[in-house]
């Protein structure tokens, strides 16, 4: 059995296989399926909610990640921002001295949740500036 | 909400789904084949420090590991250990019930995750792996894994032959 605990690199991994089968692309577009086939509870969360089902969906998933990071809501302007102080899923890889991260493990997020808010009218804007420290944060805005 | 990695445990068991849906697409863009594949090199890379801890300590490695893997995600497990062979039986696999409990999709390839993974991680350590049975509706198992016998040398089998003659 593979441990949840265990995913990470399993997915880095799977990125891996993917992309010597069919190269980068190959990958992306197992990213867009994932965020079709797998993240129908943000859709539905912020389809119901709004901005706000951005906050709930991310307290569920980075409290149980472990994660480091501050995450703000602001219902009035129609904005939610996580700052990742330390992504759990690259600092593992990173820390990790037999695994070797996919190298473009963190544009998955982007590419993932972008999928999702955009089309329901949100502008995402993300900064992976500091990936390879594990770093990175995004924001999200809803538009008039 | 300000967070710091110490204040939860690391424990996010939504991701047995991801890896549902990962081994499904692989399985629909390039064949069965290659989810073993996929799993099989992951399992090589990722348990390299285990597959060492088998070759030096033994089967007894591997059982620590698994009674970890299972601890910690809530799964019962009850295991018949010798130096030479070990059983062990899953009650129910604690990702199948995750993702039956959530609804997730449980591609009909997860049995995977057990079966070719635990044959990656024998592999060059001297023991098999066998899933001996598996109910995919719940992962209910037996694995069992054996120490291989040493083959006999060509040399010593020729000169038994000589000796017979």
């Amino acid at each position: 059995m593979i441990s949840c605990t265990e995913f990470i690199p399993a997915y880095s991994e799977l990125f891996k296989f993917l992309d010597q089968r069919g190269g980068k692309a190959e990958v992306v577009r197992f990213w867009e399926h994932l965020s079709d086939d797998f993240l129908g509870n943000l859709k539905t969360l912020v389809e119901q909610k709004g901005i706000r089902g951005c906050w709930e969906y991310w307290s569920h998933t980075l409290n149980e990640e472990s994660a480091d990071f501050t995450m703000e809501l602001g219902e009035d302007a129609g904005e939610f921002r996580i700052a990742m102080h330390h992504c759990p899923s690259k600092g593992r890889l990173l820390e990790s001295e037999h695994i070797t991260p996919y190298a473009h493990y963190c544009e998955h997020c982007d590419l993932l949740y972008r999928r999702v808010l955009e089309p329901l009218g949100y502008k995402y804007e993300a900064d992976m500036s500091e990936c390879d420290r594990a770093r990175c944060g995004f924001k999200v805005t809803k538009l008039k | 909400m300000d967070r710091r990695a110490a204040d939860n445990p690391y424990l996010h068991k939504d991701f047995h789904g991801a890896l549902s849906s990962g081994i499904d697409y692989v399985a629909d863009r390039f064949g069965e084949r290659a989810v073993r594949d996929y799993l099989y090199q992951f399992a090589d890379v990722y348990y390299a420090p285990l597959k060492e801890q088998m070759k030096r300590r033994g089967l007894v490695a591997l059982k620590e590991h698994i009674e970890n893997t299972y601890k910690t995600e809530g799964g019962r497990v009850a295991i018949d250990f010798s130096e030479t062979e070990m059983t062990v039986r899953v009650a129910a696999c604690p990702a199948v019930m995750h993702m039956r409990e959530k609804g997730y999709k449980v591609s009909p390839h997860f049995v995977e995750t057990t079966g070719t993974v635990n044959k990656a991680i024998c592999e060059g350590t001297g023991y098999a792996a066998e899933l001996v049975e598996y109910d995919e509706e719940t992962g209910r198992s037996i694995q069992r894994f054996t120490k291989i016998k040493k083959p006999q040398r060509k040399a010593e089998n020729a000169e038994g032959e000589r000796k017979i003659s």
